[in-house]
């Protein structure tokens, strides 16, 4: 006979046995327990925006290079807020990208969070992460007409913060050389100027073709006035239109024109070889965009900015000299439970004085109105807040798939492959993630 | 007495039934449970974070098998990336440990230089071969140009059609040395006198190879092969390191599909590409050893 206290293999087994299915059970109990309903979203919680700032509030956002300038708001705004503490919480911007909807959800971090443009704004808006902003003194702060991506159905869920300019940066200097005061104002006229600065001696346009990223840049300026609506992509993406269509040919071979002015070999080249190429003064133009002057600058380079974007249409045919992008988009996360807090860091960081310190020690321009921008590459660029600008169309991609396979057509064309033979390929890929 | 030292062993037999439970209960909790959920989550088009998702049965699957070349892209990277690791590691990982096994002061220095590499992070390694690989200002270009050797210069990782073996050149660059050590201790356990009694019937070193010393690293050559599959089935941070996020085509693996199908919110389907994913190396796996036991 057994003592009581003992375990025989029978029951071992039996334990295990129970252990297992209990957990196959569990298992299959189903995504969030659902009970196989179509999808729905989650309904926004209302913002807390009275009460007193108190409490430790995480803010989660993927830019380590903006972590000392936001360092020195946390301490500015601590003195406002005595009772209140901001925590940074950065990740790389890729791994941000892929898991800061799973990581804010349930508020365990990011009780104030950053989101990209985009899909991943989507998804958190779907997920019900968001407490709404409109109607708070918050948004006042900010540029009406810059604040749209932060917003759907007519709510506000979010103040995107950063302004770029996804074009091409180039070195006045050696556009000067290359006797071009001027901005080309059409397609021919780019390619002259890109045929200038080759005979110059410069790399007349240098391009991440190896950094799939950054190589896409490009192409935001490639279609602004080829693309027959400002939603092409997104009409791309839906089905609409096909990257078969006239427009979108032509503008792959316009790509292949590009291809004797670029570096050579330039589809494996990484951003960081094509940045010290253009911050060595070797080469006229670096078609990132904007984000990039303040790594220019770092690298040594000491000759002007502008940005210059191409022009791929007939004189006077062109809707838009440039094309901006407006990101890094801030919202209070609705299960906070520090939200008083979270709002007013934000409200703090819309404060045009706040927005000044982090756009000038950034390099960054910011969607906050009446800033003063004493950062000179900054001024330069200027201008450009009030000229004919498109939102860039390369974020109207929800699918990752679909984007690389449209980006990846201009890198094969580059590359040598004909125009019609990657629209082709590519189309086939958009069809498939389509179905 | 007798029956009171019979009860005691018979109790001490039982408490032996205790001791995988630690074990047990950590493979129930985390690979039991988990692969159980990605079977549940294969069979439904959940996005990642909604409580609600519909159930589709096997259209994952059936889409995975029938019409999704991005898959099948990435699947055939991976076997070529596969293969050519397989047969380049393990022939690098053999000449090395040949060469090195005698116990020198030169060959200690020259076998903890093989193997450091192995120390290294995947990250940095990918960081630094992107510089080596970068046509422009890259390591292996500059050198190709400060030799003469112009025409030799190439694109590396921007040339879909070799890319992929460049990546493999990486991956034997980081493991041989791991793979060296295994030999190494494969090569040392054989008993010299086999070679002295070869040596004496007039066998050279060919023959001594052949008949003794690759039989007889057998049991370390399976160990490499399988290890070097699922290492370059698995390669995942050293393609993101050089290849960007996303990879593009030319250097997408399985690994990096899963991801980058997470990444696109379409959980259910990363599941089932997940389950695909394990299935596959399982298989191969399989296929190995049996190879491998059908060989020794």
């Amino acid at each position: 006979m057994s003592s009581p206290r003992s375990l025989d293999r029978r029951a071992a087994l039996r334990l295990f046995g129970a252990a297992g299915l209990g957990l196959a059970a569990a298992a299959c109990a189903g995504p969030g327990g659902g009970s196989g309903a179509t999808s729905s979203s989650a309904s926004p919680a209302a913002l807390a925006t009275s009460g007193t700032p108190e409490g430790t509030v995480s803010f989660a956002h993927w830019r380590a290079e903006d972590k000392a300038v936001i360092a020195d708001l946390i301490k500015a705004f601590v003195r406002k807020y005595p009772d209140a503490g901001v925590e940074q919480d950065i990740a790389p911007s890729a791994d941000y990208q892929s898991t800061a909807l799973r990581r804010i959800q349930g508020s365990k971090t990011g009780d104030l969070f950053t989101a990209f443009r985009g899909a991943q704004f989507q998804q958190i808006v779907r997920a019900g992460v968001y407490a709404p902003l409109t109607g708070t003194a918050a948004v006042d702060n900010y540029r009406a007409n810059l604040i749209g991506p932060g917003a759907q159905a007519g709510v506000q869920y979010g103040l995107p913060y950063q302004l770029v300019f996804n074009m091409p940066l180039a070195n006045t200097d050696a556009l000067d050389k290359a006797g071009h005061t001027a901005a080309p104002t059409d397609w021919d006229g780019f390619l002259q100027l890109l045929d200038d600065l080759k005979t110059k001696g410069y790399t007349p346009l240098a391009w991440p073709g190896g950094d799939a990223a950054n190589a896409g840049q490009l192409l935001n300026t490639m279609v602004m006035n080829n693309a027959p609506t400002d939603d092409a992509f997104t009409k791309i993406e839906s089905g609409a239109y096909k990257v078969t269509d006239d427009w979108f040919l032509t503008t792959l071979e316009q790509y292949a024109q590009l291809v004797p002015y670029l570096q050579t070999r330039a589809t494996g080249s990484t951003t960081d070889a094509v940045t010290q190429l253009f911050a060595q003064g070797r080469a006229g133009l670096l078609a990132t965009g904007s984000f990039q002057m303040a790594g220019v600058r770092a690298l040594g380079a000491k000759f002007p900015f502008d940005l210059l974007a191409p022009i791929t249409t007939a004189a006077g045919k062109a809707k838009y000299e440039g094309v901006f992008n407006t990101t890094f988009i801030l919202g209070v996360n609705s299960a906070s439970k520090v939200q008083p807090a979270a709002y007013a860091f934000l409200e703090f960081l819309g404060d045009p004085a706040n927005a000044g310190v982090y756009a000038n020690g950034t390099g960054q321009h910011v969607t906050v109105q009446g800033v003063d921008y004493t950062n000179t590459d900054l001024k330069a660029v200027a201008p450009w807040l009030t000229k004919k600008t498109l939102l860039a169309p390369r974020f109207q991609f929800l699918n990752l798939d679909i984007r690389t396979a449209v980006e990846n057509a201009t890198v094969a064309v580059v590359g040598g492959k004909k125009p019609a033979q990657a629209a082709e390929e590519a189309q086939r890929v958009i069809d498939q993630k389509r179905a | 007495m007798s029956s009171t030292r019979s009860a005691r062993s018979r109790r001490a037999t039982r408490a032996l039934w205790l001791f995988p439970v630690p074990a047990l209960a950590l493979y129930l909790f985390f690979f039991a449970y988990p692969t159980a959920q990605a079977v549940q989550y294969a069979l439904t088009d959940w996005d990642g974070y909604s409580t609600t998702y519909d159930n589709v049965g096997l259209r994952n699957f059936t889409e995975l098998a029938t019409g999704d070349d991005v898959f099948r892209n990435a699947a055939e990277n991976n076997l070529k990336l596969t293969v050519t690791v397989v047969l380049a590691q393990t022939a690098l990982a053999l000449l090395l440990a040949l060469y090195l096994v005698r116990t020198t002061r030169a060959s200690t220095l020259l076998r903890a230089l093989f193997f450091l590499p192995t120390v290294l992070s995947s990250v940095s390694v990918a960081f630094v071969w992107r510089f080596v690989y970068d046509p422009d200002g890259g390591l292996l270009n500059s050198g190709l140009r400060a030799v003469g050797l112009d025409s030799w210069q190439s694109v590396y990782l921007g040339n879909p059609d070799t890319a992929v073996f460049w990546l493999a050149v990486t991956q034997v660059w980081f493991h041989a040395g791991q793979m060296m050590v295994v030999y190494v201790a494969g090569l040392q356990a054989i008993p010299r006198e086999l070679y002295e009694a070869a040596e004496l019937d007039g066998a050279g070193r060919w023959d001594s190879f052949r008949h003794i010393t690759w039989p007889l690293v057998a049991p370390a050559t399976g160990i490499v092969v399988a290890y070097t599959t699922v290492q370059s089935f698995k390669a995942f941070d050293l393609v993101l390191g050089l290849g960007g996020n996303p990879p593009g085509p030319a250097l997408d693996l399985l690994s990096t599909r899963v991801y980058t199908t997470f990444s696109n919110n379409e959980f259910g389907y990363a599941a089932a590409q997940s389950l695909v994913f394990m299935a596959l190396i399982a298989l191969l796996t399989w296929v190995q050893r049996r190879a491998l036991r059908r060989a020794a």
